[in-house]
């Protein structure tokens, strides 16, 4: 079956039980996308399924066959002159140094990510509450936080 | 207990190795010498641990590379698992070499390079050992490229300098070669008999400043690779059976049906190993569920059992403090108490992994490991290979906390390597990990102590019982000469100014693996030492902070922890009135010569606690990078708040409980408080920074819990009646 990822088709076995995060980590090398618990607590394999945070470790292949997946590596753009161009979520969460160990951040970016696209203007409450089930044994919270109020402000021009 | 004043040990020109390499480029690295540098720190952490001297077999802690074009590169030996490391290590080297921030960058290498580092990233002590080193090396470079970029322009080296990559004229700012350009022409190097100065602190570009995570932008993008997400040629995927119960050990074993499972490559039967290779992970955990394991019977413990191991006066002790006569001074009315903390998982968010490619004659492994010095011992040791033979590459970690110092995942994956004939990658599923590893040890402390009215404890007593912490990673030996575990007992001695004072430790033995968790046993007996505080000042009837000012030692510590509570106080208005249905409560820590002060802020609403704010201060001599500190404090106090209301690991059913994220609670992001963080200065070097915070935020919310409740917790987590 055919996936699309990050704007790609990739060409996968077609068997319809197998879960999407370890196809996309093992079988396509897209190992941006962690694994942390596997029953969907942390969060930490969160990636896209059209536009919407969804948890890799609980989608079948099935559930993904015709939809667009992206994950942590399709996020950035490219600029017409080749140059890389950050998501606003990106640059905040560098501008803040929000990182520690950084293992759950490609969860924690995605579901801001997809948190801001569907509330450009999230309050902080808005912001803890969409951002409650992505879990940082790291304790990042409070950068966390503050990083996706001012992405929302980068993406708003600012 | 008096601080013992710091030895410095000066680097000296024997102890650099000057290369230069095929196609220009100098290779500088800090070597030799710096043995008894590494021996110095180990022993100086050994020996607050109470520890016992050890025997380091260390080479070069730190090696440079300034390539011809001008792009510098740093390796060290101390892994990147959160702590902002590499980034504070470039600040040194790159402050010192004078160079543009943009062209260094840092990496970790494997074993065998040279820069087989003995100790391992943790004890908080990757900052401050390797600190002055890189400086040291850094200036030393710049100076040997001030004197030959001179020579390259024809000028004395008096009328150059060496800055921002360029040796210039200083009459004449056009007059200028690069660094690049030097190492590309000069084919001879000389150390300078004479170490140059370092930078005076008024110079620096770079240290104390708040210089940006050299590893954020590939971890922004997806790009950097953890142990979980090692590839290599030719891969398959492991999984290796786990005892059902504590202690179990496998009988008798037969492949059954898994052999001819879809995608399995071998079933792996030894002794006392059980595993699966196979082409998918999933495929290797399907077969694994299909092997038949006859596993030995055991006693089935449980939770009351284990705790009740854990008693002081039980068991193996030893005394760890003694000053005046604390018995002849605790008779009659004194005031006891005694504290419980509860086994925790490490729960890193990236659970234990490792790949291995074992050859007939060698081995490469790929670890998210703490250690890679121990994880090629004990490779080598487990597939019949020399150490030399064994190479081992750390990667970036998930997260460690002290687990990742084990050895567990790399020999199974090398295992199942050899006997498989080809690379293998092993991840733990969480239920695994949780299992497969040295947990925090149960812990209780028993104190008592004489106060009197005015205020001062005039004798003072700890004794404290823990399972293993750091006896696991030690020869035999070490536990029988040592008594108790010096790692257990991290943070039980008293710091403050009691003219009698004692302090005892005993070690329990239990039925599963304990070991290093961040800052040991610091968080247990803290947790304990400045909740007893808080009793005593509340049994004169003084105010917490006012007691424990007045008890503070007369020495220089004494003056520092004064400053701490000070600025503590202020930050977090412990003289004004807390919000409404709130109250407050504090303590202090010290650890691996770092202070930390916290006040926490609490509510309580339908018997559950809800903290809203931590202020903590902390003064860790000096900051390299106070953003990366402030960090730092705001996850180190994060992780201990988590351990104050959440988590506990039991023994259910003679196996550790709960078996995933979910059940184990930790803290979320809307359990996380805000928190405020202030730097203090204390000095020129930097001290550790990756544990202390963890110390005073347990005992803080407890204070902070009684000052509001009248409900005194002497338990983790924190739960009222
Ligand atoms: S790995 Fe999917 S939620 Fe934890
Ligand atoms: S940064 Fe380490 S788990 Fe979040």
């Amino acid at each position: 079956m055919d996936l699309s990822i990050n704007g790609k088709l990739y060409q996968v076995e077609d068997s319809p039980n197998r879960t999407l995060l370890w196809v996309l980590r093992d079988e396509l090398g897209l190992t941006g996308t962690k694994f942390g618990c596997g029953v969907g607590i942390c969060g930490s394999c969160t990636i896209q399924i059209d536009g919407v945070a969804t948890r890799s470790c609980l989608t079948m292949l099935s559930q993904v066959e015709g939809k667009q997946i992206r994950t942590l590596e399709g996020l950035a753009t490219e600029n017409p002159d080749g140059s890389l161009q950050l998501h606003p979520v990106q640059e905040a969460f560098i501008e803040l140094q929000v990182h520690q160990c950084g293992y759950c951040m490609s969860g924690q970016i995605m579901q801001a990510a997809a948190l801001l696209d569907e509330n450009p203007a999230p309050s902080e409450e808005e912001i803890i509450a969409g951002m409650d089930r992505n879990l940082c044994r790291c304790g990042a919270y409070p950068r966390i936080r503050k990083a996706v109020a001012r992405a929302a402000e980068i993406a708003a021009g600012g | 207990m008096t601080e013992t004043p710091k030895q410095k040990r000066k680097l000296s020109r024997r102890d650099f190795l000057v290369l230069t390499g095929v196609a220009g480029g100098l290779y500088f690295g800090v070597t030799l010498g710096v043995l008894p540098f590494a021996r110095l720190k180990l022993a100086e952490y050994l020996d607050e641990a109470g520890g016992p001297p050890m025997t380091v077999d260390a080479v070069p802690l730190a090696w440079f590379e300034i390539g011809t074009d001008n792009l510098v590169k740093i390796y060290i030996p101390k892994v990147e698992m959160g702590q902002g490391i590499h980034t504070t290590l470039a600040q040194a080297a790159a402050d010192e070499l004078d160079v543009p921030w943009e062209d260094v960058s840092v990496l970790n290498v494997g074993t065998g390079k040279g820069l087989d580092d003995p100790v391992g990233t943790s004890a908080s002590n990757s900052t401050s050992s390797l600190f002055p080193v890189l400086r040291q090396a850094g200036a030393t470079v710049r100076e040997m490229l001030r004197f030959e970029g001179a020579k390259l322009l024809g000028l004395a080296a008096e009328s150059v300098s060496a800055e921002n990559g360029f040796v210039t004229a200083t009459q004449d700012a056009g007059k200028k070669v690069s660094y690049g350009e030097i190492v590309g022409a000069v084919k001879e190097w000389v150390v300078p008999e004479k170490l140059p100065a370092l930078k005076k602190s008024t110079d620096f570009k770079y240290i104390g400043k708040a210089m940006p995570r050299v590893d954020l932008l590939d971890k922004v993008l997806g790009k950097t690779q953890f142990g979980f997400d090692v590839r290599v040629e030719n891969m398959a995927y492991g999984a290796v059976a786990t005892p059902p119960r504590l202690g179990a050990m496998i009988k008798s074993a037969s492949a059954g049906e898994a052999a001819t499972m879809p995608g399995v490559i071998k079933v792996v039967i030894e002794d006392d190993f059980v595993g699966v290779v196979a082409e998918r992970r999933e495929q290797a955990w399907a077969a694994l569920s299909a092997v038949q394991i006859e596993w030995s019977e055991v006693k089935v413990w449980e939770q009351a059992e284990i705790e009740a191991l854990v008693q002081v006066g039980n068991g193996r002790g030893v005394t760890v403090q003694t000053e005046g006569d604390a018995e002849g001074h605790l008779r009659g009315s004194v005031l006891e108490a005694e504290y419980y903390t509860p086994m925790v998982f490490h729960a890193h968010m990236e659970p234990q992994s490792a790949a291995a490619d074992v050859r007939a004659e060698s081995a490469t492994v790929w670890a998210s490991t703490q250690s890679p010095v121990s994880v090629r011992g004990a490779v080598a040791k487990a597939i019949g290979l020399e150490a030399e033979q064994v190479t081992a590459i750390p990667t970036f970690l998930g997260g460690g906390f002290g687990q990742k110092i084990n050895n567990i995942p790399a020999v199974q994956a090398a295992r199942l390597s050899k006997a498989a004939g080809q690379a293998v990658h092993l991840g733990y599923r969480r239920t695994e990990d949780f299992q497969n590893g040295y947990i925090r040890p149960p812990s209780r402390s028993v104190l008592r102590a004489a106060v009197n009215k005015n205020g001062l404890i005039e004798a003072i007593e700890h004794k404290q019982a823990s399972g293993q912490v750091a006896f696991p990673f030690f020869p035999v030996f070490v536990s029988k000469v040592m008594g108790a575990d010096f790692g257990a007992y991290r943070g039980a001695q008293i710091r403050y100014g009691v003219p009698h004072k004692r302090v005892d430790a005993w070690l329990a033995d239990l039925p599963f693996k304990t070991g290093w968790w961040r800052g040991l046993g610091m968080l247990a007996n803290l947790f304990a030492i400045e909740s007893f505080m808080d009793e005593l000042a509340v049994s004169v009837g003084m105010d917490p902070f006012l007691f424990r000012l007045a008890n503070l030692p007369l020495d220089e510590l004494g003056g520092r922890m004064k400053k701490v509570l000070e600025a503590t106080r202020e930050k977090s208005g412990w003289d004004t009135p807390a919000p409404e249905g709130r109250a407050r409560g504090m303590a202090l820590a010290m650890d691996v010569g770092t202070l930390v002060g916290c006040v926490a802020e609490v509510s309580v609403k339908n018997k559950e606690i809800r903290v809203h704010k931590l202020t903590g201060v902390v003064d860790a001599g000096m900051f390299v990078n106070p953003n990366g500190a402030a960090s730092q404090m705001e996850g180190g106090m994060n992780m201990a708040l988590s351990s104050a209301l959440f988590e506990e690991t039991q023994v259910k059913n003679g196996a550790l409980s709960p078996t995933n994220f979910g059940a184990y609670k930790f803290l979320n992001n809307s359990a996380s408080p805000e928190i405020v963080v202030e730097l203090l200065e204390s000095g020129d070097e930097p001290l550790g920074m990756g544990e202390p915070p963890l110390g005073p935020v347990a005992p803080a919310v407890a204070n902070a819990v009684f000052a509001l409740t009248g409900q005194r917790l002497r338990r983790l987590p924190l739960k009222l009646a």
